[in-house]
Formats: C-alpha cells, structure tokens, sequence
C-alpha cells in the first residue's frame, strides 16, 4: 500500500471529487484521516501500490493537489528512548524494538494529521512538519516516489 | 551498627566485606554483573553459586526526576552584588543563600517558552559545555553595591556546580491512566480519554531500591552513578516510604564532570519541564540474602494501576499490575486491553549498569560502607491542612428530569414550576443522555420546533462528585455554561450543579 495525501482548496471542497476517482477507477483506497472545512482540506489515503500512478493523475487531472506525506519527522539525537509516543500511536507505527531503542516506521505513520505523538516527546525529538501553503492547486511538480 | 554487625554475623560464615570487594577490585579481578545478568545467573545457577561468583551486581535507572537540581557558585562580581533574582537563559533560579550562590530547580521554566525550556535544560546545558546568560537583580547594599548584572558563564567558570537531587531513583511507580472524556496533560505525560493508554515510570527489576529492598548496603556515603559521573547517596529522599515499597534517595555529584547524555532537560505538555537523571548504585553482594534480593524479576513487582483523571490526593484505581506486564507493552483493566508504554528510558537504564560495570571492572570506581543506612520505617504523611475546600457532592442538588419522548410543552412548564433552568434528559436507567435548557425552549418556541431532540445538547460537560468544586466551576467558565449535570462511572445522573451554587460558596 502507498500513502497519498490529498489537498483540496476552497473551490473543490463541495464537489464529491474523491468519491469521482474512486468509483471511476474502482480503486479501493482507505481514507485514514480527513480534516475539512469550508476553506479547504487534507485527506491521507492508502491505495494499492499498483493504482498508485492512476489515482494520482486522476487527482491532477481534476485539479487537485496530491503528494507523499512524509511529514512526521524524529531526530535520534535528541531521542533517548524513553518510548512515551509508543502506545499513543494509533497506527502503531512506533515501537520498541529487544534492545528496548525506539523504532519509528515511516511507512505506517499518518502523518502530521495525526501529530499525537509530538507534544508528548519529552525530548522533543519528534516534529510535525505542515506541508507548505494549501493553495497550489494544478501543482503537478510533486514527484511521486 | 547493625549493618557491620549484619555482615560478620551470618552463621556459615558466607559473607563478604567491602573491603575485600575493594581489594579485589583494585587488583583487577572482582567479578561484577548487571542487575539483568544476575538474575539470569541465578535462574541457571542458583543463589549458593550466584554468591559465591559474584562480588558486586550494578543496578540503573533513567526517568524523570522531577526534585532535581543544581548547586552553583558564581564567585563575586566587581563590584559585588548580594543577588535578590537571578535567570539562567531566562529560568528563574532560587537565591536560597548569600550573594552568589543559586539553586537550580529542574522544573523552573522560562517565561518565553514555558513547558518547552527549564531548570533542567539549564543544567543539561551547562554539563554540555554551553554558555549560559545570567542576568541578575539586587537591591544593592553597603558592602554589595551592585543592583544588576547581565553576563555569560560556563560550567568552567563556577566554583562549584553540584546536582543535588532531594528525590531520585523511585523504588517504583504508579501505572496512570485516564477515564475521563478528554485528554489530560500530566507529569505522568499525555493520558488520551477512556483509558486509551497508560503510562508507567520505573526501571522495575533493575532499579537499585528494588535490589536491595531492605537497603543493607545503601545510606549515607554510598557512592552510586550519578548523571554520567559518581556521585553519593546522602540520605534518604524526600516523600521516602519504606513500608510500601517507595523508597526514594537523595543525591549530590560534581556535575561538571557528568554528561549531558545520562541528565536531559525534559518538556511536558501543559504540566511542565523536569530533568532526565541516569542513577545506578552498585550493590555488594555481601551475603547470600543479597544475592537472592538481586535476583528480583519483574513479574515480582507490582504497582497500582492510577486514574488520573480524578484530580485527588487518593485517586481511584484499577487494581494492580506488574513490571513484567508494563514492559510487555500492554495490559488489561476490566477485561480491556490497553496499550501501556514508559516515561522512563530502559535502554538508558541498561546503560547506567552496563557503564557502572565497566568501571568497577576498570578499577576506577570502588565501593564505600554508608555511614547510616537508609530508614526502613519511615511514614510519608499527607500535608496538615486546617481549612476544608469544597467538593462537587457538598454543593450538589437533586437534578430535574425528563426523558427523550416528552413534548417541549411538558418541559417548558417543568421549567416553570420548579423554577430552573436546566433540564437533564435521562434514559429509563436514570443514565445521561443530553440537557435543555430555558434557553433552548425558548429557541424551539421561536423557530416553531417542536421535538425534544431537535433542541437538546447531546454533548453535554458533566462534573464528578469527588471533584473539587474549584476544578468544576472552571469547567463551566472555560466551556461557558452555567451548569454541569453529576454524574458517576456509568453516566447515571447523580445531581446538578449550576454556577449560582458555586458562586454562592466559592463568592464568585
């Protein structure tokens, strides 16, 4: 599975435009978070690796902003794994590993989203990274990896 | 007395001195083992061989250390200055001497980033070599003229830069949790609602008090890791209780030759900033006994499972756990899995007996006999309080009622009637399911409503009995109401309170 995050502005908020792609392309993604409002919104998604150039055309077709999140970040300098953020991560995507280190898997990760782990580092060690401006719509620069 | 006495007394004559375990260590050969590694030897080998092996077992532990700080002297300013308010880095320090001696405390914060920057930053700082701005106030006198101050120093510069730490090294602690609706923001760190996680502190088999539950070889003078460097035990800790298993030390070291790896400033959300303290004592194995004591498993120790969501002195639990159940990474609280993770570093832990080890092993760290151990039959005691505050239930009265399917008529005149201004909506088993206020009908007259669900707050803030009413009333004020419906664990409606109650006792 391959995360997408989904950016749509002030205009396209009322239009079903993810509903669209979905039955259009009959991709089965998974909707893990979605904040909306009236001024625009974020959607993190799963969809299998192979739909994953479709999908994100059939957003930029439609104007829509799409990208890879990577937006949680830890510095293991600052870490000194005490594992606070361990059970608070609702996609269990941190852990402690036999040597009792903290092991931060970025694939599992929401993103900054979610965030629920950031103010709970005692060592600061984690930030959210907000990705730049909500208003590059058509923006097709992004280069998926 | 007792404890010299304790190690020449033992009938088979299996004991062992400090002062052979020096020698021995000193001449390269005393054999040392992590608190982890003993406990495995025992489990292959057995006590009897276990103390005939092993000198000295190294325990460690790595938390938040909330009564931590750091003793610095200044030296004299020219001219002097008998300083009144002092700031490290925009911390307030405490002038509790003369002129140019300052505490630290590890959980002053500084007023431009509070929560994020503290006393306990300061000293990491310091350790590491940074430079530090003090700025410094004084009313001045005849023999200290100064009235201000504003320089930088390092660690070099002080004369003496001790951690003095009047609480450390928890024997061990409560398990937290939270069953309130919201999330709560506590030392214990962030507790999500509905007992979504938990979160425990501790070293559990590897802490040093829990090694040596009786405290045979630790008191006064037993010189421990400290911060990375050595330091000693000088008494016991503040809030020590023996009795239960809650026996704390109180520490000082030379904190300029610590390291800022084994002590770190540390940031809570919306409670506080605190210092991370790596401590380790060495434990000589002087009987048998001691070789069975470090032998402790996790599975042997047990802590309280706490909800903290109950802002109390007692809080209520729900039963108990052990270590080994903590560090499985959940638990289980009324047949429900929750997931469990530390404020502690394990890892950090190991390391302070691992690093402890190899300089027993180096021969450049040797033994000492406390001079006065630390007591076992202390009382940690409540604080004397003369005036009562009070609570939820003392101001709390009967609730007027009504359910879902009643007409608005029928709760208009209710209104009326008993002449209030709040009505809790009840399910059959009396449980909560919104409220109406006078408010709210008088909206459904108006928009020409006329269905009790269309007009009533399902989400309704409700307040404990056992609460303190202060903590209540800030509630109404924060969410800007004027009435909180009682209610117990099961969302039964005990009563209602309404900011008229609370102004009459609280005057506001």
């Amino acid at each position: 599975m391959k995360r997408i995050l989904i950016r749509v502005n002030e205009e396209q908020v009322s239009e079903p435009i993810v509903a669209e792609v979905i039955i259009e392309y009959r991709i089965p993604a998974a909707i893990l978070s979605a904040h909306i409002n009236s001024k625009g919104g974020e959607i993190i998604a799963e969809v299998p690796d192979e739909s994953l150039d479709t999908i994100v055309n059939a957003f930029r077709k439609r104007g829509v902003t799409v990208t890879v999140p990577k937006l949680i970040e830890v510095d293991s300098e600052k870490c000194f794994n005490c594992g606070s953020c361990v059970a608070l991560c609702p996609v269990e995507a941190i852990s402690l590993d036999k040597d009792c280190t903290v092991q931060f898997d970025k694939e599992k990760c929401v993103g900054s989203a979610c965030s629920i782990c950031v103010d709970a580092c005692p060592a600061r060690a984690i930030k959210s990274i907000k990705p730049n401006g909500a208003n590059h719509a058509g923006n097709n620069k992004v280069k998926i990896s | 007395m007792a404890l010299r006495e304790g190690y020449f007394l033992s009938k088979e004559g299996k004991t062992r001195t400090i002062e052979e375990i020096n020698k021995k260590i000193r001449k390269g050969d005393a054999q040392v083992l992590t608190a982890e590694e003993m406990k495995k030897l025992v489990e292959s080998s057995g006590v009897e061989v276990a103390f005939k092996e092993v000198d000295v077992v190294t325990t460690g532990t790595f938390g938040a250390m909330c009564s931590s700080g750091a003793l610095v002297n200044l030296g004299h300013s020219d001219p002097p200055i008998k300083i009144d308010q002092a700031w490290l880095n925009g911390v307030k320090v405490c002038h509790p001497g003369a002129a140019v001696d300052l505490f630290i405390g590890a959980t002053n914060m500084t007023e431009k980033q509070p929560y994020e920057y503290g006393g306990g930053h300061v000293i990491q700082d310091l350790v590491a070599g940074k430079e530090v701005e003090l700025r410094a106030m004084a009313y001045g006198t005849d023999c200290y003229p100064r009235t201000s101050i504003k320089t930088t120093i390092t660690k070099d510069d002080l004369n003496q830069f001790y951690l003095l730490n009047f609480r450390n090294c928890y024997q061990r602690y409560n398990c937290a949790v939270n069953s309130s609706d919201e999330i709560i923001y506590t030392y214990m760190n962030k507790l999500l609602p509905r007992l979504r996680n938990a979160t425990f502190s501790g070293a559990g088999e590897l802490n040093p008090l829990m090694n040596d539950p009786d405290y045979e070889t630790m008191g006064l003078g037993t010189r421990i890791f400290l911060g990375g460097g050595q330091g000693y035990i000088i008494g016991e800790g503040t809030q020590h209780s023996p009795k239960n298993l809650n026996g704390t030390l109180m520490v000082k070291g030379d904190a300029k030759k610590m390291s800022p790896e084994f002590l770190q400033g540390a940031s809570f959300s919306k409670y506080g900033t605190s210092m991370y303290v790596g401590l380790g004592v060495p434990i000589p194995i002087l009987n048998e006994g001691l070789a069975k004591k470090t032998a402790i498993r996790d599975s042997e120790i047990f802590t309280d499972i706490v909800d903290y969501s109950v802002p109390r002195r007692d809080r209520p639990k729900f039963g108990q756990v052990s270590y080994k159940e903590l560090k499985s990474g959940s638990i289980t609280i009324n047949g429900k899995k929750v997931r469990v993770s530390s404020l502690s570093s394990l890892k950090m832990a190991k390391k302070v007996a691992k690093t402890l080890k190899s300089w027993i092993e180096e021969g450049t760290f040797t033994l000492t006999s406390p001079i006065e151990r630390l007591p076992n039959n202390t009382v940690f005691k409540p604080m004397r309080q003369t005036e009562e505050i009070p609570f939820v239930v003392s101001v709390m009265h009967p609730a007027v009622t009504c359910t879902e399917n009643e007409a608005i008529r029928a709760i208009a005149e209710r209104i009326v009637t008993k002449s209030v201004n709040h009505i809790v909506v009840v399910d059959e088993d009396g449980k909560l399911r919104g409220i109406v206020t006078s408010w709210d009908i008088t909206r459904a007259m108006a928009e020409g409503k006329k269905a009790l669900a269309d007009i009533e707050s399902r989400n309704v803030i409700t307040a404990k009995p056992d609460e303190p009413l202060e903590i209540a009333s800030k509630r109404m004020a924060q969410h800007n109401i004027s009435a909180l419906p009682v209610i117990d664990i099961e969302r039964k409606v005990l009563g209602i309170i309404t900011s008229e109650d609370v102004s009459k006792l609280l005057g506001r």
